[in-house]
């Protein structure tokens, strides 16, 4: 697919699953903006990755969570690039997934779920109102947000990411009943458990074979097998899809 | 190229006294550089020497349990994924020998896990009904006493096709107190040198219990002093190697070889219903990629029986599936030209039978990591050419199976059995009479049992002598006691 006259932002893209998306797009042609918090190295390292894969790449520290911090970023991208025709919203507020560890629903607090709350869906909003203006001139673009498998299917009830990444698919559908009439398009993209990122390095061997055994694809996703459903929904080719949400876990949820 | 890493442990030594080489691997990406210590006869002399010495004060004076204690405590710092010693190795294997990190990783702490204290009672137990015999003179059900004495220099000769090899014939010698002088494989030479070193942080007096040395393989005067020096040589390798070896082990000396071997896998009907049939195929396709298949325990060929719900040549599919999901896990190392070729050639000839009218079918395209070929008949179990690569072979019965493995009686080891109990007893009568050594479960072929019987040998029994106190001498020196009565 030549995407080589998109102009993409994605958000936490200096590592895993948002490094492997922008790459995937730079290897289309695409020019990448590539957002990250505060990994430098790794962002930079994710530059030349896409540099290498044939696009155009830049990187911008942002906490996407922070108001200023992402008018500042749309200002600087939109500067930059002109415009942005597909927006990736990747990035998660810092979660520690740990199965045999994770808090029960009795120990958490209503701030935790704040917190998740905060970093799925305020990040996601901060950016599409900054960039709205501009797509909306354009009366084109492309929305795709990073949920979960588990707000379909909670394997592992983590309650305060999970309802955080439950509240972003609800945001989503909103939102793409109110852009449609504009030609915007916003889409869902739910991995399950994507082994390697920093994320998951700790997970057992024992749980991912429990999934693995229920997986009907018999594996785990990858970092790169989340991209090409992000490149799907962003492109002509899902030009009459909205408002959807594609599962990315080998086959485990199905709807 | 990063900076050179040294393998080896060389007791007593100064690393300046000593030669260095530096062998260089290329196989997974950038080039690692390891020098690794090449000692002159009369070295390897002294560091014998060294090393009884540092056996008869740092083990033979201690209890078999303390003993345990220690290993225990070196493999706990092996397990933890932040010690640097372990990190060094998740690190530094797959650059060497380039296999997956991750399957190293996970390969190694599987592997570890056969090593810690309940695991080393379970080695102990296994070999000797008492333990004791270890420590001190035991009394024998025959009357009289016995006690087991380890050599006081155990010689290791290494192989380089499993990362973490020596381990075993390392943690067997220290088991029954004997200094080891281990040879590491040009292939594989970090892992031993690491252990040794941990070992040395760990109890300091065992550093000098043990050395790692190197030399080219055919170069006579190192290798020539170390088995003069041995009371018993371990060694693993290639068959050619290991008789070329045993032509120099004097007859004085017990040599113990474990040399190549081919291990399979068998499935029953009742493991290809409908509900366990993709699991059958899962689990026989993790003991098809672990460590590429490079084991002796690893499966080289499948036979699979008529009669369930998937078929065989369904089954082939299912695992073909299985392969890719795993090499999305556990990516397969990068082939060298050799290995390509054979591989190559292997599916070649796979076809070639098919096009000859034989009833096969070869799974895939050939640009797979994998290749998986059906064969209709049950023909004798033929070596695959390794690297992911498997045949699989239609039985209409079991039993069948036996006349398949028959002819190779030398070379079989493991085989993975997935049948109904009354029907796995008989099965592995008649493939224990046929040479098959051990029977595994499917998924578990590179897991080894603590305590397991390499190639059918006791791994510790095989290195002790027996010195008995016989019931006359015990008798005789009653009469010469001193006391009044």
């Amino acid at each position: 697919m030549d995407l080589s006259t998109k102009n993409v932002l994605v958000t936490g893209a200096s590592r895993g699953i948002g490094a492997a998306i922008a790459t995937a797009f730079a290897a289309e042609g695409a020019a990448v903006a590539i957002n990250y918090l505060s990994n430098e190295d790794a962002a930079a390292a994710t530059v030349a990755r896409c540099r290498e894969a044939g696009g155009r790449a830049q990187a911008y520290a942002a906490d996407v969570t922070d108001g200023d911090a992402v008018r500042t970023l749309a200002e600087t991208v939109l500067a930059d690039f002109g415009h942005v025709d597909v927006l990736v919203n990747n990035a998660f507020r810092a979660y520690r997934f740990d199965a045999e560890r994770r808090a029960l629903f009795w120990e958490l607090e209503w701030e935790d779920y704040q917190a998740q709350f905060e970093g799925a869906v305020k990040g996601a909003h901060g950016l599409i109102r900054a960039l709205l203006p501009s797509m909306r001139a354009r009366a084109a673009g492309g929305i795709v947000n990073v949920a979960s498998d588990l707000v379909a299917r909670p394997s592992i009830p983590y309650h305060d990411y999970t309802t955080g990444k439950s509240a972003l698919v609800g945001f989503s559908r909103n939102l793409a009943a109110e852009l449609g009439p504009f030609g915007i398009r916003v889409n869902c993209v739910a991995p399950g458990l994507v082994y390697p990122t920093e994320a998951s390095a700790q997970t057992k061997e024992t749980l991912k074979e429990q999934l693995i055994a229920q997986t009907p694809l018999r594996r785990l996703a990858r970092p790169e097998d989340v991209a090409g459903p992000v490149l799907f929904l962003s492109c002509d080719w899902s030009g009459f899809m909205t408002g959807q949400t594609l599962y990315v876990d080998g086959g485990l949820v199905m709807g | 190229m990063g900076e050179v890493i040294r393998a080896g442990w060389l007791p007593g030594f100064d690393e300046a006294e000593v030669g260095w080489e530096t062998l260089t691997f290329t196989r997974a990406g950038p080039p690692v550089a390891v020098e690794v210590p090449v000692l002159d006869a009369a070295q390897i002399a002294r560091l014998a020497a060294t090393v009884r010495k540092g056996a008869r004060e740092g083990l033979k004076s201690r209890g078999t349990a303390e003993i345990v204690d220690i290993v225990d405590a070196a493999i706990h710092r092996l397990l933890d994924r932040d010690d640097p010693h372990r990190r060094a190795l998740d690190s530094l294997l797959p650059a060497i020998t380039g296999y997956d990190a991750e399957m190293v990783r996970v390969g190694l702490t599987d592997y570890l896990k056969t090593f810690r204290k309940p695991q080393l009672t379970r080695f102990l137990a296994e070999d000797f009904a008492n333990p004791g015999l270890l420590d001190g003179f035991q009394p024998t059900p025959k009357g009289g006493y016995a006690r087991a004495h380890g050599p006081e220099l155990l010689a290791h000769v290494w192989a380089g096709n499993v990362p973490g090899l020596p381990l075993w014939s390392l943690v067997s010698g220290l088991l029954v107190k004997a200094g080891s002088i281990g040879k590491v494989a040009s292939a594989e030479p970090l892992f031993a040198g690491h252990f040794a070193r941990l070992l040395a942080e760990v109890e300091p007096t065992l550093g000098a219990a043990l050395g790692v040395v190197w030399w080219r393989g055919g170069e006579g005067e190192s290798e020539a002093a170390l088995l003069a020096e041995a009371d018993v040589v371990m060694a693993y390798g290639g068959n050619e190697a290991l008789a070329d070896l045993a032509r120099r082990v004097p007859i004085t000396t017990r040599f113990l070889p474990h040399g190549h071997k081919i291990s399979f896998q068998v499935i029953a009907r009742e493991a290809l219903d409908t509900a366990k049939a993709w699991n059958s195929a899962h689990e026989a396709a993790r003991d098809i990629v672990a460590f590429d298949q490079q084991g002796c325990y690893s499966p080289q060929c499948v036979f699979v029986e008529a009669g369930g719900a998937l078929s065989p040549r369904e089954f082939a599919r299912a695992l073909a599936h299985e392969l890719s999901a795993f090499e999305s896990r556990f990516p397969r190392r990068p082939l060298d030209v050799g290995e390509a070729n054979a591989l190559a050639g292997w599916r070649h000839g796979q076809e070639m039978r098919g096009l000859a009218g034989a009833e096969v079918e070869v799974v895939g395209g050939g640009e797979a990591a994998w290749s998986v070929a059906f064969t209709g008949t049950a023909d004798a179990l033929d070596p695959s050419v390794l690297n992911r690569t498997i045949r699989v072979a239609a039985v209409t019965d079991l039993a069948d199976v036996v006349a398949c493995v028959a002819p190779r009686r030398a070379y079989l080891q493991s085989a993975a059995i997935a049948a109904a109990p009354e029907r796995l007893f008989p099965l592995a009568e008649a493939l224990g009479s046929a040479g098959v050594t051990r029977i595994t479960a499917l998924g578990r072929m590179s897991v080894l049992e603590a305590g397991w019987h390499h190639d059918g040998r006791f791994n510790l029994l095989d290195l002790v002598t027996i010195t008995e106190i016989e019931a006359a001498a015990e008798l005789a020196a009653e009469d010469l006691a001193d006391y009044l009565a």
